[in-house]
């Protein structure tokens, strides 16, 4: 029993890291390179969210809206003023450079909220109970937002005219400009939409957990381990690996210390690579 | 501020750092594997020179190990450590290239940085190993930390030697055809795979050698002090000093770490504004990093001076 609680509570878990997980991997998949700035992305909505909701008073569901979009402009912004410039470097520089950028966010975070322990004014989450289960409203609230958001991002990708061109752009920008596809334009987009998924889930993380600066930055190492695990850049495949990963950490908790969380993320992540080197996805890493 | 003081630190810890972003000079510029985790191998011959030097467990002690050996044997140790954590690690990462390999790397100094967390029968879990040897004492009128960083110093020094040696040798231009055209190399009859392997071997032994005396020098073999943050200062020193050469690498870590002690020595008066100094170093080490990426001013000097003589 005890272990199946541990496994409702890994499928939460799962569905936060797919909400984390998925913007990295849309950059990764349209821009072609790994943001490790991703997660400070996170570490910035959650904390606007905070400062908005416990220092002004505000409603957390505007505050969070207010957080998403601040954090979709912050995102464009270093897109903008740090990445375009050298696109047209190869991926490991811009990887390099990116761990610049979360050290500026990082070191920003700290400077601006200094140390200590926060938490939203939210009130505590209600527990339901089924057949001896127990849910928190808060993971009722992830999983509902995760399955909505890649649905929504299904749709979005396959039917609307930014999203066809957003992966025309992935897989041959040559091409994608040939046929008039804007491709400035596309990636603009693509920032908003990636860092704005940061936003939302930074929101989660805030909901979730009491918040700490170097909070966002630990969130890095379960984002890669879920992207690297589906496949670089492959977005349904992180699904599937965002749960999987979920579930892993969670459930292991049920034998060894919760201190190895992580490594346990990592543990599966290695005995796939072994078996599989390009991912659950398979030979499609482009 | 005590200049003196503060230019023995940077010495002393430029010449530690100065080793191991030389090692991963030789793993990214020649054999073109990005190690996002060289703390790791960093940490382990720290650890392993605190295991083999410190007595064994006693009273309140929750590790395991302790076998008081001479410092000497116990740094050697520490390089051989780092050779066979390398050959664990590198054996199922090397087959990836470019960033899965970046991203296992990374991976697998976080798993080893939890272990050490976790697993108090190591290295007494969060708190560390205390009290780590430190093997020269005063050398008549110099003063102790004067010989130490005379000792890093002569690390360093080795290092750079015995790398130069090696990649102007007939294996170190194989290693730049292998990293120029791999399949042309291949075609020529060089095993581009297991040169690769050697190489991210014979680099850990350095790192290895300067954990050991990194531990010396805090005298603490504890997790905190071997977080990612040391790979990423690691690797924006290898990126300032321009990432072929062998002396600007040398040259652009003792710089960042002047520029970190500088501003760790500042005197200051509350612990708040202490706090705010941190964060802006982190955000200026970031924007350095990130501007010298961008216009590679280093590299462009180096093209310069070559091209004019």
């Amino acid at each position: 029993m005890l272990l199946l609680q541990f496994f409702v509570s890994g499928v939460a878990t799962g569905c936060f890291l797919i909400l984390a997980t998925i913007g990295f991997s849309l950059t990764r998949r349209v821009e072609g390179f790994l943001n490790i700035a991703h997660a400070e992305l996170l570490g910035v909505s959650a904390f606007t969210t905070w400062w908005l909701n416990s220092h002004h008073g505000w409603h957390v569901l505007a505050a969070a809206v207010a957080a998403i979009a601040f954090t979709a402009l912050v995102g464009l912004g270093i897109a903008r003023v740090v990445y375009d410039p050298i696109r047209h470097r190869e991926p490991a520089v811009l990887l390099i450079t990116s761990t610049g950028v979360a050290f500026v966010i990082g070191g920003a975070l700290h400077g601006l909220i200094g140390t200590g322990i926060r938490t939203l004014d939210i009130g505590l989450a209600q527990r339901y109970e089924a057949f001896g289960l127990r849910v928190t409203s808060h993971q009722l609230i992830v999983v509902g937002l995760a399955a909505a958001v890649s649905v929504s991002l299904a749709v979005f990708l396959n039917r609307t005219r930014t999203g066809l061109a957003i992966r025309a752009m992935a897989v041959n920008p040559e091409l994608a400009a040939s046929r008039g596809v804007n491709l400035s334009a596309t990636s603009r987009a693509t920032w908003l939409l990636s860092s704005g998924l940061a936003g939302l889930a930074g929101v989660m993380l805030a909901m979730l957990a009491t918040l700490t600066t170097d909070l966002a930055f630990a969130q890095i190492l379960q984002i890669l381990a879920v992207a690297i695990l589906a496949g670089l850049g492959s977005l349904y495949a992180v699904i599937l690996s965002g749960l999987l990963v979920g579930v892993a950490m969670d459930v292991s908790a049920y034998w060894i210390p919760a201190g190895y969380r992580p490594l346990v993320a990592f543990a599966v992540v290695i005995v796939v690579l072994l078996f599989r080197p390009a991912g659950l996805a398979g030979t499609r890493s482009a | 501020m005590n200049w003196p003081q503060l230019l023995v630190t940077v010495l002393t810890l430029g010449s530690i750092f100065g080793v191991v972003t030389l090692s991963l000079n030789l793993q990214y510029a020649r054999g073109g594997m990005i190690n996002f985790g060289i703390v790791a191998y960093f940490a382990v011959g720290a650890y392993t020179y605190a295991i083999f030097t410190q007595p064994p467990p006693q009273g309140l002690d929750q590790y395991k190990f302790g076998f008081g050996w001479p410092w000497w044997a116990a740094v050697i140790v520490a390089g051989l450590a780092a050779l066979v954590f390398a050959a664990v690690t590198g054996w199922p990462t090397l087959r990836l290239r470019g960033e899965y390999l970046a991203l296992t790397t990374f991976a697998f100094a976080e798993v080893f940085h939890s272990v050490l967390l976790n697993e108090r029968r190591i290295g007494n879990g969060t708190v560390g190993l205390a009290r780590v040897e430190r093997p020269f004492g005063d050398w008549g009128p110099i003063e102790e930390k004067y010989v130490f960083a005379g000792a890093a110093a002569l690390l360093l020094v080795a290092t750079l030697v015995v790398f130069r040696r090696l990649l102007v040798s007939p294996y170190g231009r194989a290693l730049d055809a292998i990293r120029d055209d791999e399949t042309a190399a291949m075609a020529a009859g060089k095993p581009a795979q297991q040169m690769r392997r050697q190489v991210f071997l014979i680099s850990a032994v350095p790192v290895g050698f300067a954990g050991a005396v990194y531990a010396m020098f805090t005298t603490l073999a504890q997790p905190s002090l071997f977080t990612a943050e040391v790979t990423f200062i690691v690797w924006i020193a290898l990126v300032l000093g321009g990432e072929r050469s062998v002396y600007g690498v040398v040259l652009g870590t003792l710089g960042l770490v002047f520029f970190e002690e500088i501003v760790r020595a500042w005197p200051f008066e509350t612990v708040r504004s202490a706090q705010i100094a941190a964060a802006v170093e982190h955000v200026v080490t970031g924007l350095v990093f990130i501007a010298v990426l961008r216009y590679q001013p280093f590299q462009a000097a180096a093209t310069r001076l070559r091209a004019s003589r």
